[in-house]
Order: structure tokens, then C-alpha cells, then sequence
């Protein structure tokens, strides 16, 4: 599936990143939260724009309506990741994180912007780290609220061809809450992606 | 006394930026306060630095900033506030003290990790506060500018009630709510009588009063989930909600009573003037929401018919034979 964008030794490098970058996070959030997180595998492809909501259809379900938070990040790397929530959202968290009050609208829009910063946050930071390489982030915003998975790309207005997409999802062990995590590449990325991949396995 | 070189620009800068900017220990003691945080919280830098945040600003939501921080210091990662959620973290004056129209500055913050790069510990956080009261006043002019659009695009111009385009958008919407969850759903069609007489009388300023007038003398007359709206002329319709027949009957009734009541002052002129009313009711025979409209305009005619200044209803049209 990976078409010709990584060489095999590459793309083993990046799901071994990922894999630990995910792991960390996810460790991070349960310290975060004081509750035990579960992930999946991470899954790592190379998908086309005009194919990008089926795509994410196929990773979410097809069916599934969400909210989703988008987030970019800026240095020799760069990208954009977008965590989607389950309808319910993150509401659940709401306790977790802080928030005393019953949730206002607007609270849970917040609340769901700071579970999606904590999560791309400490991804993307792993993987970077392990790739030793500096990035920083800009403020995460609301992308789309309670809509069909297939709606939530507009390809049409979009300027890339070809993306690597990361996808991890994470739930609570307790309770209802899920987030598809995922981190997307643009094709001008992927060269120093390519690149930090490469001195990564060379440490070994 | 230092030398005034690039590498001793950097407080300096930071003291003078138009931006907040402070740093806390792990313990949430402050260690640095900007002038720009000085001026707008009217606390100076040696009265604050030294001393726990949440002592010096009670009114921060300690437990959510608490939690912010620990994620920070956990996570060794950014995170933000923004005023779209969140509209401010300290309440702070805004420099548009005439223009403005909101309470306190608009703030989006960033909380940052900083790093000490010999232990790679996070030993501070340090806040930095964007003042962003402009945009969110343009988006708070953008957005009822935009409400207003929408008020004018479904209100009729001379009445001020609903107009044609929300009336049909309606029917479509309570049509398919209705049937959907079998609710019952009613309508009321009505027509002024001789409305042309009166225009032909009293000249159009006249006709426009008596339509001004049926408006404000039915609106108290309907639930606010009920959809009161000109369709055109001296035509009105009420679409009535989890209404039955017998229901909406009755709101007929009431209407063309107060239609009739009183002559409408015009000048030193008065208008008499009365309506004629049809009814209708969503049955299982109806399929599409043109067909209960169709049914409440054949009871207009009815009611036409039967002398006017009366109400009539029909269940079933003329041409369908009972199921």
C-alpha cells in the first residue's frame, strides 16, 4: 500500500518510531488523565487526495459521525495532524481535565481542543525526538463538529497530491471515549522525513 | 554597568513587547512579569514575582490552569487557550473603552515548556498572553451582521413576520418531523376579505396598514413553535406543530375573531376588515407537504364560499375517496 515514497527499510523505521512515539503518548496521556489508555497498532499509509475520505472512512468507519480537531506543526518536519472524536467527543474527560463546572458548549469545544493538543502534542513530540529534530506548534482549532466522516476533507480545495497519513487510535480503558489520531505528511515532507528516517536507522 | 550589545537585547525586548508575558516555577510561583502584564493587571513585577499565581489572581480557575500546567510540565509540550472558547484568563481592560462592547481584553495564550538544557528538566512554563480584542470584535461584528442577513432574508418586509421562502422551508422541515416521529401537524391558510375593495378605498397605504395591523393582532395569538408568515398578498398561513385539528380549529377561530373585532385605525379613518379561514390537518392519506397546503387552500375556498369570516377544514380533498 505504501507506494514508492519510503523504501522498505524506511517505512519499518517509521512504524518503529511511530510505534514508540505512540506508546510514550500514550503513557503520557494515562499519567495526564490518572486513568489507563489503550492503543491500536499504528498504521501507516500513503494515500492520494482524492481518495482521502474514503480513506479516513475506512480507518474511522464509514458511518461514523464525529468532531474533529486539526493541529499543524512547523520545523524540518512539517505537517498537520487531525484527532477525531466519537460523537460523544471527549465529554467524558471533562472531569479529568480539569473542568469543574457542567460543560458550556464552548467548554467542551475547549475541552476537546486540550485533549487534542495533549495527544498530537505528545505524538508528534515522540516522534521527533526520536528522530532528532525540533518543531513547534501552532494553536490546534475546530475543524468540523458532529459530521459524517466522509464530509469532513474537502479535497477541492486542497493543493496536495500525496499525503502519509499515521493513524493510532486511543481509547479509555474505563468508559466510552475514543480518538482516531491521525498525522498527515505532505508530499514536500516527506523528503526530511525521508531524511531523519534514514540517520535513524543508521544509529543503530 | 553593562555594555548595550545584542546579546542583553533580549530582556529589554521582552520587558517592552506589546504582549504578555510571564514564567512560572513548577510550584506556580512567579518568576518573571512583564511590564505589559504590569500595566494591565496593575501589579508590579517585585509585588508578584516570588509569590504563588493563585494567591496573587484568585479569580484564575485554579484546578483547569493547574491541570494545563501539569500537562505542560508532563508532556514537555505547548499548549494554548484561545478566546473563542475561553474569551479571557485574567480580566484585564481592553484599550477600546468606547468603541468596544465587551467586558475585558480578548486573550488567546500560549503556555510553553522551557527547558533547562543542561538537566533537560522543564523547571518553567512560561505564559505568553496575545491580546487579540480587534479580531474578536470584528468576528463579533461579522457574526451579527451575518444574523442579520439571515433575520432579513426570511422576514417579510412589511410585516415584519415570517416571509414566503421561510414559510416553505418550514413546511418541508415540520412536514418530515411530523411524519417522521408521528407527530400530528396543522395548518391554517387565510385570506382578508375584499381585500381589493380595501385598497381601492383607502388607496395602498391603507391596504399596507390593515396587513401591518392582521400581523400584530395574530403573533400573540401563536405558540413560539408555531410558524406565523406572509405568503403573499393578503394571504397568511400558521403552521401549527404537534397540533391536532380540533386544536388548530380553535386558533382559527380565535383568529378570525380578532381579525373582525375592531375596525383598524387608519388616519382618522377606520378599516373594517375580516378574514376567511381553511384548516387542515397532516393525515395518513397526505404524502408530500404541498398536499397538506393544497388541502388547507381548498378549505379557504370553502370558507370563501360559505359567506366568508368563518373558518373551515377539511381532512381528506374532494377528489381522494375515504381509505
Amino acid at each position: 500500500m505504501t507506494k514508492k515514497i519510503l523504501t522498505s527499510d524506511q517505512r519499518d523505521a517509521l512504524q518503529e518510531v511511530t510505534n514508540i512515539a505512540m506508546g510514550q503518548a500514550g503513557a503520557s496521556l494515562a499519567q495526564v488523565l490518572g486513568e489507563f489508555v489503550q492503543l491500536s497498532v499504528p498504521q501507516i499509509n500513503v494515500i492520494e487526495l482524492e481518495e482521502i475520505n474514503q480513506a479516513l472512512a475506512m480507518l474511522v468507519g464509514a458511518t461514523t459521525v464525529v468532531s474533529a480537531v486539526r493541529q499543524a506543526f512547523t520545523g524540518a518536519l512539517r505537517g498537520e495532524a487531525v484527532a477525531i472524536f466519537d460523537q460523544e467527543g471527549c465529554i467524558e474527560l471533562a472531569e479529568l481535565m480539569g473542568y469543574e463546572k457542567e460543560l458550556t458548549p464552548k467548554a467542551e469545544q475547549e475541552l476537546m481542543l486540550d485533549v487534542a493538543n495533549v495527544l498530537i502534542g505528545a505524538c508528534i513530540k515522540g516522534i521527533t525526538k526520536l528522530l532528532q529534530t525540533d518543531i513547534t506548534f501552532s494553536p490546534p482549532s475546530v475543524m468540523a463538529k458532529n459530521m459524517p466522516i466522509g464530509q469532513l476533507m474537502h479535497p477541492s480545495t486542497m493543493e496536495w497530491k500525496l499525503a502519509l497519513v499515521t493513524e493510532v487510535n486511543f481509547a479509555l480503558e474505563k468508559g466510552r471515549f475514543t480518538c482516531h489520531l491521525t498525522q498527515f505528511w505532505p508530499e514536500s515532507s516527506i523528503v526530511s522525513l525521508a531524511e531523519a528516517l534514514d540517520k535513524f536507522i543508521e544509529s543503530f | 554597568m553593562l555594555a548595550w550589545n545584542p546579546s542583553n537585547l533580549l530582556p529589554v525586548l521582552i520587558d517592552n513587547i506589546d504582549t504578555g508575558i510571564f514564567v512560572l516555577d513548577t510550584e506556580f510561583n512567579v518568576v518573571l512579569w512583564n511590564r505589559f502584564m504590569v500595566s494591565h493587571s496593575g501589579k508590579h513585577s517585585t509585588d508578584v514575582i516570588g509569590h504563588n499565581i493563585f494567591d496573587m489572581f484568585p479569580e484564575l480557575p485554579k484546578k483547569w490552569f493547574e491541570k494545563k500546567i501539569q500537562s505542560v510540565l508532563l508532556l514537555k509540550n505547548f499548549s494554548f487557550t484561545s478566546w473563542e472558547q475561553r474569551p479571557w484568563l485574567f480580566p484585564f481592560a481592553h484599550n477600546r473603552p468606547i468603541t468596544g462592547g465587551i467586558d475585558y481584553m480578548q486573550q488567546n495564550c500560549v503556555l510553553m515548556p522551557l527547558e533547562n538544557p543542561s538537566t533537560q528538566e522543564i523547571e518553567f512554563i512560561s505564559v505568553v498572553i496575545f491580546d487579540v480584542t480587534d479580531t474578536a470584535l470584528y468576528q463579533k461584528q461579522l457574526s451579527e451582521a451575518l444574523n442579520e442577513l439571515e433575520q432579513t432574508s426570511i422576514t417579510d418586509g412589511l410585516t415584519r413576520i415570517y416571509n414566503r421562502r421561510h414559510l416553505q422551508a418550514s413546511f418541508n422541515l415540520e412536514f418530515s418531523r411530523a411524519n417522521r416521529h408521528k407527530f400530528p401537524l396543522s395548518m391554517i391558510m387565510f385570506d382578508l376579505d375584499h381585500f381589493k375593495k380595501i385598497n381601492d378605498t383607502y388607496g395602498h397605504p391603507g391596504g399596507d396598514e390593515v396587513l401591518r395591523e392582521v400581523a400584530k393582532r395574530v403573533k400573540p395569538l401563536v405558540r413560539t413553535e408555531d410558524v406565523f408568515g406572509r405568503y403573499g398578498g393578503e394571504e397568511f398561513c400558521v403552521l401549527m406543530p404537534d397540533t391536532t385539528l380540533e386544536g388548530a380549529i380553535a386558533v382559527a377561530e380565535r383568529i378570525r375573531s380578532v381579525l373582525q373585532s375592531v375596525p383598524v385605525q387608519f388616519g382618522n379613518l377606520h378599516i373594517a376588515m375580516s378574514a376567511s379561514l381553511g384548516v387542515s390537518t397532516l393525515t395518513s392519506e397526505i404524502r408530500t407537504h404541498q398536499e397538506l397546503l393544497q388541502l388547507a387552500d381548498e378549505s379557504l375556498y370553502d370558507a370563501k364560499h360559505n359567506g366568508r369570516n368563518c373558518v373551515s377544514s377539511r381532512q381528506m380533498p374532494v377528489n381522494s375517496s375515504p381509505a
